[in-house]
């Protein structure tokens, strides 16, 4: 399960949604525990660039979860406000940096695209 | 329905009935609510076991109150012997301070008993008359009571503690007091609710955001907030007191974003205490030229929450802006789409104008520098995954069926999207006024893209799709044999044919062909749309129309600026006026404050505008309605560095007076046409508010040619000839020898049948005078 993580980290440049590109600058830590132990990303956003690297470092913007959640995340299954407001993630400094770095994540996985989604007839008057 | 007070601050506010009790409801929000959790259910107060009665309730403020309360009913033979004053205050907290008052010759002894419960309701299932499925606890700590609820990790605590010594139980607090002879016995009570994040402390502690302010800070921060916004003296007394009420209103709803810090205005109370897309960009829209600092935060929170990601049940998609963001724990547990919840079609197109008509009143290009992806982003959406049909046209379909919005427009209210005979299209559908958004957005960005972001080629792009769209549009949604636009189109592209107020949303956007701008004002203004307050909803004659019916029937104040501004744009100043008038003496019947909506009853058949049952008040976009009521009489624009200033002053609504000088009396400043003041002041640059403090920065009041000799707004401030621009310029500074030499007397001679004066001073703070004066003369400069 650490390798979903790491390939969502070490894809963080190709990822880079097109034109939601944001010149914000920081450093992003994501604290992600399993039991015990605890993993330590940072991402750095250089005018909206990513860098991310495994490691410790001090951080505008710290995220907190147990890395089963922020593996939901990567695959599009969760969605991290949510997971912030039932406290399942805890978010500390700057948040609009974290709000640009939500932009990596991935489309739930069972979206659809409503240019995709079929008519619903006008319901008959009873 | 019981009379309720509420007070409030931010999104924090407490409802009660009048003696300040709270008992819980199931389906109407009373209680202690703070993001959107319920924290207390229950706030009773008895006086040896007997509920007091109101004898009176001061709510002048709205972030404090005071009841005034007997024992027993009084009446006119017997004296109460004892009386309770109840000062409860919002600061972030709840406080409330009890005195019992003896009025006897001898001292009393008294049980004064609290109860105290909560049930943590998420707001929503008091919406949706859901229970929760756990329940709270409560715990007796020494002197405090703790009710808290828990549900996985999610935690809310209610912390209830005393000023004065009492027994403490499960279910409240009770204290047995002795009160001297025409002595007074005082406690304060203090509720605090928390939002417990991680190491069991509050999450607000670990973001840059403040947890609680006392009551002083309130206050100060309110008066200062009033103080910076320009002060309005008026003979009309409905404006001068809808105005200053909206202001104070627009103070009260600002709220601290749990996710920005940042300061955001709340939607309305009770039930949209928290942030709106489309509601905080028409607020935002309606107050700029007052109240510019309102917005960076708004739109700042907007951009950094656009969607980015596909996701049904929030109904997002890249790029579009949010419609609705919740705090509580519905949104946190996916059984409601808060998070936030993408469900409009409007607040995109809506988001790209605000920002252009933001950077038009100061100035502030950084911002919209700063912003480029996001308003690319925007529009693109508007391109793609809004043009859902390829046909050029936004439509909107929910795919969360279970508990997204059916209608992603302002009405979205089941049935508000009909037929002229009643049926109902399916979906997905087009309203109208949303296709005019999407155009304005088009011109707007343009604007931006060239001047700002020096990419002419995307702006010449963006407005051969403008104008593109404005001829299809024009083609397909005009219903011939009515002379009016369509209210939508369904998902085959036939029109959805009702008679509706949408049109005066797209006199606003500018899509209407100048040819056509009679007719739809005409049916704006005519026996079946304009009920002598108002424009309804939707018209009389319509199958659905009922004037009780919520978006099929009712007048909505803030529907009704925005038509005023759209009759301002096409140059309909008479009928703008006559909407301006209606709306204003509405709200004279609610004392200053506009409620979301009222009855669509003819004004002659009532006198007085009727309450709809369930309005929220006070309502952002209600309380910035006289605003923008305000703007479109003064007829002020902003135009390059200057503010045009062209009023057209409703007759019969303004009463002549005689006097011209400021209320108060304290020196003022009068800028004259060339940016002059006249020496009582000692400087010629008005500081607050920066909006109209720009545009007084520059040498002169600009000399307007009546706006939109072609009735497109942006050939004002885009195509009017470079020729036609420096000559405003070269004008502007000289005051040539026609121009009157105060902005005062400008205004006066400029209008039609204006009877205003306006003139811009300064005593301490920035102060509007509207002055009715008769004035026979009719000048135009050019």
């Amino acid at each position: 399960m650490d390798a979903l993580v790491g390939q969502f980290f070490s894809t963080l440049q190709a990822r880079t949604p097109q034109g939601l590109r944001s010149p914000v600058d920081g450093v992003l830590r994501v604290d992600l525990y399993t039991g015990e132990h605890t993993d330590h990303w940072v991402v750095t956003l250089r005018s909206g660039r990513p860098v991310a690297a495994p490691g410790y470092a001090e951080a505008d913007t710290v995220w907190r979860s147990d890395a089963e959640l922020f593996e939901r995340l990567v695959t599009g299954e969760s969605q991290p406000v949510a997971a912030l407001l039932r406290n399942d993630a805890t978010l500390s400094g700057d948040v609009e940096l974290f709000l640009a770095f939500r932009r990596f994540f991935p489309p739930s996985p069972r979206a659809r695209d409503p240019r995709t989604v079929g008519a619903v007839e006008p319901e008959t008057p009873a | 329905m019981k009379e309720l007070i509420s007070i409030l601050d931010g999104n924090t506010f407490v409802v009660s009935d009048r003696r300040g009790d709270i008992e819980p409801s199931l389906d109407y929000p009373t209680g202690l609510f703070s993001f959107d959790t319920r924290f207390l259910s229950t706030w009773v107060l008895t006086l040896d076991g007997e509920r007091l009665n109101a004898l009176s309730v001061d709510e002048e403020t709205s972030y404090e109150t005071t009841y005034f309360l007997v024992p027993g009913v009084p009446s006119h033979y017997v004296d109460a012997n004892l009386s309770v004053l109840r000062y409860r205050a919002i600061n972030g907290s709840f406080e409330e301070t009890l005195t019992v008052l003896n009025h006897t010759t001898s001292a009393v002894d008294l049980t004064l008993r609290i109860e105290v419960g909560s049930d943590f309701a998420d707001l929503f299932e008091i919406k949706n008359a859901q229970r929760k499925p756990g329940g709270a606890t409560a715990r007796v700590a020494g002197d405090e009571l703790l009710l808290s609820y828990r549900r996985e990790r999610f935690h809310r605590e209610v912390r209830v503690t005393s000023s004065a010594p009492g027994e403490v139980d499960e279910q409240g607090m009770t204290f047995h007091i002795r009160v001297e002879q025409h002595g007074e016995w005082r406690m304060r009570l203090l509720a605090q609710a928390l939002i417990i994040g991680a190491d069991g402390r509050d999450f607000r502690e670990a973001l840059p955001i403040g947890l609680d302010r006392d009551v002083e800070q309130i206050r100060a921060e309110r008066t200062s907030f009033v103080a910076s916004v320009p002060r309005l003296i008026c003979d009309y007394a409905p404006l001068a007191a809808a105005y200053h009420t909206g202001v104070r209103d627009l103070g009260a709803l600002r709220y601290q974003s749990i996710t920005f810090g940042k300061q955001l205005i709340a939607a309305g109370l009770p039930w949209f205490m928290t942030l709106f897309g489309r509601d905080s960009i028409i607020t935002g829209l309606q107050a700029l030229p007052f109240l510019p600092r309102l917005l960076p935060p708004t739109i700042a929170v907007l951009a950094g929450m656009q969607g980015s990601r596909l996701d049904d049940f929030r109904d997002e998609e890249p790029g579009k802006i949010l419609h609705e963001l919740r705090y509580g724990e519905l949104a946190g547990f996916e059984e409601q789409p808060h998070s936030p919840y993408y469900g409009s079609a409007d607040s995109t197109p809506l988001f790209v104008i605000l920002l252009d008509e933001y950077e038009r009143w100061t100035g502030d290009q950084d911002l919209v520098r700063r912003l480029e992806p996001e308003v690319r982003a925007a529009l693109d959406w508007i391109d793609t995954y809004g043009n859902s049909r390829g046909t050029g046209y936004l439509y909107y379909q929910t795919r969360n069926p279970r508990t997204g919005l059916p209608n992603q427009c302002w009405k979205d209210s089941p049935d508000a999207i009909c037929y002229r005979d009643g049926r109902l299209p399916g979906f997905p559908r087009a309203t109208c006024e949303l296709q005019g958004y999407a155009y304005d957005a088009k011109i707007r960005a343009a604007r931006l893209a060239r001047d700002v972001w020096h990419d002419h080629a995307y702006a010449g792009r963006l407005e051969r799709e403008a104008a593109d769209l404005k001829q299809r549009f024009n083609r397909d949604f005009w219903v011939t044999d009515g002379g009016y636009y369509a209210l939508a189109l369904d998902a085959d592209g036939n029109q959805v044919d009702a008679l509706a107020s949408n049109m005066g949303h797209l006199l606003w956007s500018g899509i209407v062909d100048v040819d056509r701008a009679r007719s739809v004002t005409d049916h704006l203004l005519g026996p079946d749309m304009f009920t002598g307050w108002g424009v309804r909803t939707l018209a009389a004659g319509q199958a659905r129309y009922n004037p009780l019916g919520y978006h099929v029937g009712t007048v909505w104040p803030f529907d009704n600026s925005i038509i005023a501004w759209g009759l301002w744009r096409y140059g309909m100043r008479e009928e703008a006026g006559r909407v301006c008038a209606g709306i204003l003496e509405a709200a004279r019947h609610f004392q200053g404050r506009l409620p979301e909506a009222f009855a669509g009853y003819q004004r002659g058949l009532t006198n007085y505008p009727v309450q709809y049952p369930t309005a929220c008040s006070p309502q952002a976009w209600s309380a910035g309605t006289p605003l923008l009521l305000l703007r479109v009489m003064l007829g002020l624009q902003p135009h390059d560095d200057h503010l045009v200033i062209d009023p057209d002053i409703p007759p019969g609504s303004v009463v002549s007076r005689s006097s011209t000088s400021p209320a108060g009396g304290a020196p003022s400043t009068r800028w004259d046409a060339a940016g002059r003041t006249d020496g009582t002041g000692t400087s010629g640059r008005c500081r607050q508010p920066a909006a109209l403090a720009r545009t007084f920065r520059a040498p002169s009041v600009a000399f307007p040619v009546r706006p939109w000799p072609d009735g497109d707004a942006h050939s004002c401030g885009r195509r009017r000839s470079s020729s036609a621009r420096s000559r405003l310029r070269k004008n502007a500074p000289s005051a040539p020898a026609s121009v009157p030499n105060t902005a005062t007397e400008y205004a006066a001679s400029t209008s039609s049948r204006t009877c205003a004066k306006v003139s811009v001073t300064r005593s301490g703070s920035p102060v509007m005078v509207v002055k009715a004066a008769s004035c026979s003369a009719r000048g135009r400069l050019r």
